[in-house]
């Protein structure tokens, strides 16, 4: 294929690419896509970058399942989404954080010189990553128009890469840096790579089905020929020990550098617009990273059967298709890697030119006062330059780097370098997120020591062009053999980037660790730390200082870098939610401030806009009476909140009482019924009983006396019993109906109660053949009452007493005695005594144990119910116990009446 | 919460799950050919939709019905 028509296509698509940018920024329509989880799914596949594209097949084609772990180690990280990436994007939409190097900056004291340090690392460490796409899409022209890639054998004017940077460095400027948007997000961007994840997966999709397919017929007779060719069979031979510390080594920095790539942390944090995104990408990335690996093997083990063993492998992807004869399919698989290496390089670039101008350049140039820029009325053009500068000398540093070492080292080892620079940010990142006490001299010795070791154990090896590097990896600096780069203190045994893995991270977690925990916090540092690391229930921060100026100071200064338009706009919200009113308020508190400096940070880093807003703001920690304040207030709150849980409370005990009446009510309800049934039980009882021997008298005039007078004997017996019944149901009623009823409160003396209810039943004992003693104890027995009703209660019980004792050798007892404030009577008897389980049904009206035992007993069954009640009455409490020698105990106990009434 | 409280568990299992399964020493059990495909590519694999499918499984349970825009479905 000719040049001209490989760089046409090539430069169509893109433009292609850019039309989508551009119409979804000017579309409301089109805009709402980033509101789509699917398109922030896609967009975080810039993951892929050529180097899945070709160098993943190229190592596989040497390695075997070696290009692996780079895609199951951010299928690990995303596992663990809801925990760690949640966390990042909560902490960054809160602070409008901008970048990594913002986070990891603004997590220890927003400080400068942290975000700095770790922007320096991730240029360093990005620009071989950076030069491999370029490298990869000049091998990929060279191999389509059937060129050598080497400069050296034509004009510059012809050298692919060289094209390849420049027209990637203007995407990156006309997709990254067009205008500043408050939050840095750049919805086009987004899009345009959501759509170049599709092709790149439909690209290689297509060429792993003609691979295997259009080459072979089919996976079977793929891998049959495969399993015969003894050279490859051999990268699926098994082996125990085949798969080691590299395996283990790539997985963990492929975890990592899902979320420390400064590219993936633009797309996943900086572009997110919905948390809840995070919930489906947590599965459905990890599944397009499968998707695109599917045909990755059989791609490489067909490349390694076609094609001669001197091929690069990196070009597998291209190959293949020129060899079946189809330069459409090669087309396709170009433009494949292109998008791949595009959108991977559009947004590197974008998410550096942020770091290096908001957590570098800015902080730099507002520091030097006479360059004046801090009074300059619109810098947002400024900003924009900085940021296009950067990219271009990013771009150039990389077209440099791939040039200076160029051919000798494979896509996927110079992808590695990078990777193991950024896992230096994990522990400071990771350990600033869950651990309040990483401090910032920690992050900076941790993130510095890793660094080092990667320049020292990876960086400087990679040149081979002065003599002297080479000879300095081969016998160590000075001849110390200990201090071989790729065998620092004798390891060996590792490859290069598990070997500058272990060290470099051991050194970082080792310094993190170290001087934090011998270090102090300051006090900003710590406020910041516990706001960090409580994500999740988080408070503001303002209070930890009290910050004061004038709205107006910072709205012109907010207004120099954001226009006035989204000043404006933004304070009018902010007011409103505040209940302030934009036109009057002058004086700005700690919220105020807080609020500007996070409005600033969203177009220039936290760092920068900290340092903008020190200048006009009076700052001081907070007195003792401000502390004061603050807890008073606290205390006050809480005081609050806990009269509401009181009054809660209550409301419960309340609802309680309420329940528990209402069972009453209807317990009552149900008694009422019973007992209705039973009166008109008790009452046609002796009714029928006084008709049917009236009517005998009535129809028998025949009858003898004797008969006659037994008869009418019954009659009156009956009558008397009705009576008697009638009488106490009256007096139940009353007793009931009255509750507590008034009973005549007069001094009772309970000695007198006791002489006269055993005087009135001695009779009755007598007659029964049943014995009657009085125990009566020396003492007051006084206590507020009704006489009359208490000896009615007494002569209750000794009556049952004497219904229930044995005839002849029956032995009662009334016994009387003060027990503490309280004056017990009881009633003895030698009887069959009650069971535990009837002791409480006795009390029940109609209730007769005699029932059951065949034989009635005289009564109506209404004495102890009556009894029962009158003791109620009197503020008492009847109750029954065992005799100890058989029998049962009726026990009552009432309250003594005070001294000062006897 | 406590339904969070007990995603994040399950997560945190599928979690130290993968790591066993993607990692050496058990994914050197698996070598040669099985049924004429190389044993590690399906291991590898089939490993690999497993625990995607656990994981969507998981999120996908409790999460609240959401149309494409983000809007509760009622």
């Amino acid at each position: 294929m000719s040049r001209e028509l490989v760089l046409a296509v090539a430069i169509g698509y893109l433009l292609a690419l850019f039309a989508i940018a551009f119409v979804v920024e000017r579309s409301n329509k089109l805009g709402k896509l980033t509101g789509s989880s699917l398109v922030y799914t896609l967009s975080l596949a810039v993951y892929c970058s050529s180097w899945t594209f070709n160098g993943g097949v190229g190592r596989a084609a040497q390695n075997g399942f070696d290009f692996l772990p780079i895609y199951l180690g951010p299928t690990l990280a995303f596992i663990l989404g809801p925990i760690l990436i949640r966390r990042m994007l909560r902490i960054s939409k809160a602070n409008n954080i901008t970048s990594i190097a913002d986070l990891i900056g603004a997590r220890f004291g927003r400080s400068a010189g942290v975000a700095a340090l770790v922007t320096v690392i991730a240029v360093v460490g990005l620009i071989p990553y950076i030069a491999l796409q370029l490298k990869s899409i000049a091998q990929g022209f060279a191999v389509l128009t059937l060129t050598s890639p080497d400069p050296a054998h034509q004009p510059l004017i012809f050298d692919g890469a060289l094209w390849a940077a420049a027209i990637l460095t203007i995407f990156a400027m006309l997709f990254g840096s067009r205008s500043i948007h408050p939050g840095e997000h750049h919805p086009g961007m987004v899009v345009a790579i959501a759509a170049e994840s599709i092709l790149k997966l439909l690209s290689l999709t297509i060429i792993g089905l003609f691979v295997v397919y259009g080459l072979f017929h089919g996976f079977g007779d793929l891998f049959g020929k495969a399993a015969a060719n003894p050279e490859v069979a051999q990268l699926f031979a098994y082996s125990p020990e085949r798969y080691g510390f590299s395996w283990i080594a790539m997985t963990f920095l492929a975890m990592v550098a899902a979320f420390c790539l400064p590219r993936q942390f633009q797309v996943m944090v900086v572009e997110n617009v919905d948390e809840r995104h995070l919930d489906r990408a947590i599965w459905q990335f990890p599944l397009y990273l499968l998707l695109i690996n599917l045909f990755v093997l059989p791609i490489a083990v067909a490349g390694r059967l076609l094609l001669p063993g001197n091929a690069n492998p990196d070009n597998l992807v291209l190959a293949l298709p020129l060899i079946g004869n189809q330069p459409l399919l090669a087309l396709i698989a170009f433009l494949g890697g292109v998008s791949a290496a595009a959108s991977m390089v559009v947004v590197e670039t974008t998410a550096l030119s942020i770091m290096v101008c908001n957590d570098v350049v800015m902080p730099a140039l507002l520091r030097v006062k006479s360059l004046g820029l801090a009074q300059r009325s619109d810098l947002t053009r400024l900003l924009l330059w900085v940021r296009r500068g950067v990219m271009i000398i990013v771009m150039a540093l990389g077209y440099l780097y791939m040039r200076h070492d160029s051919a000798q080292v494979a896509l996927v080892s110079i992808g590695l370098m990078s990777f193991v620079a950024v896992a230096q940010f994990a522990p400071a990142l990771v350990g600033g997120l869950f651990w309040r006490g990483a401090t910032k001299a920690g992050a900076i010795a941790g993130i510095s020591a890793g660094f080092l070791v990667w320049v020292y154990t990876l960086l400087l090896p990679s040149f081979t062009q002065p003599p002297i590097i080479a000879n300095f990896v081969a016998v160590g600096p000075f001849g110390i053999d200990l201090l071989r780069p790729y065998a620092l203190f004798g390891l060996t045994g590792l490859d290069p980037v598990t070997h500058a893995t272990f060290w470099s991270l051991l050194a970082n977690f080792g310094a993190l660790l170290g001087v934090s925990m011998l270090g102090r916090q300051r006090a900003v540092e710590r406020a910041q730390a516990a706001l960090f690391v409580d994500a999740d229930n988080s408070g503001e921060a303002a209070q930890i200082w009290r910050r004061t100026a004038l709205i107006p100071d910072l709205h012109a200064l907010a207004t120099r870098f954001l226009g006035r338009d989204r000043t404006d706009a933004a304070f009018a919200s902010w007011a409103g939610d505040r209940g302030l009113d934009p036109a009057t308020a002058v004086q700005a508190d700690a919220e105020t401030v807080l609020f500007y400096e996070r409005l600033l940070a969203s177009v220039i880093g936290a760092a920068s806009a900290r340092v903008l807003v020190g200048a006009i703001v009076e700052e001081e920690p907070l007195g003792v009476d401000e502390v004061m304040r603050i807890l008073d207030e606290t205390q006050r709150v809480l005081e609050a909140n806990r009269n509401l849980e009181e009054k809660s409370l209550a409301l419960q005990a309340a609802t309680a009482e309420l329940q528990e009446a209402n069972t009453r009510l209807k317990e009552l309800d149900r008694l009422k019924d019973d007992f209705v049934a039973t009166v008109n039980h008790e009452l046609r009882t002796p009714l029928a009983s006084i008709r049917a021997f009236s009517e005998i008298l009535r129809d028998h005039p025949q009858l003898g006396d004797s008969e006659r007078l037994e008869f009418l004997a019954i009659v009156i017996a009956e009558s008397e019993r009705l009576t008697r019944l009638i009488g106490q149901l009256l007096h139940l009623s009353k007793i009931e109906a009255t509750g507590t009823m008034p009973v005549r409160s007069e001094l009772v003396d309970l000695t007198a109660v006791v002489r006269e209810s055993s005087a009135a039943m001695r009779q009755v004992f007598a007659g029964a053949n049943v014995a009657l003693d009085i125990d009566i104890a020396p003492g007051s027995a006084q206590v507020i009452g009704d006489h009359d009703r208490l000896v009615q209660v007494l002569i209750n019980l000794l009556g049952n007493a004497v219904k229930f004792s044995p005839r002849g050798a029956g032995r009662a007892t009334l016994s009387l005695r003060s027990a503490g404030g309280e004056i017990e009577l009881a009633v003895a008897d030698n009887g069959p005594g009650i069971r535990a389980s009837d002791r409480d049904a006795v009390f029940d009206r109609f209730r007769q144990l005699g029932d059951a035992m065949g034989d009635k007993p005289e009564g109506v069954g209404l004495g102890l119910a009556i009894s029962q009640r009158i003791v109620a009455q009197h503020g008492g409490r009847i109750w029954i116990e065992d005799n100890e020698g058989g029998g049962a105990v009726f026990k009552i106990r009432l309250g003594a009446a005070p001294i000062a009434a006897q | 919460m406590l339904r969070r409280a007990a995603r994040r568990d399950r997560l945190i299992g599928l979690f130290i799950l993968a790591v066993l399964l993607f990692n050496p020493p058990i994914l050197n059990l698996f070598g040669g050919f099985v049924f004429g495909w190389p044993a590690l590519y399906i291991y590898l694999f089939v490993a690999w939709a497993v625990i995607i499918a656990g994981v969507a499984f998981v999120v996908e349970r409790n999460a609240p019905a959401t149309d494409e825009r983000g809007n509760r479905v009622p």
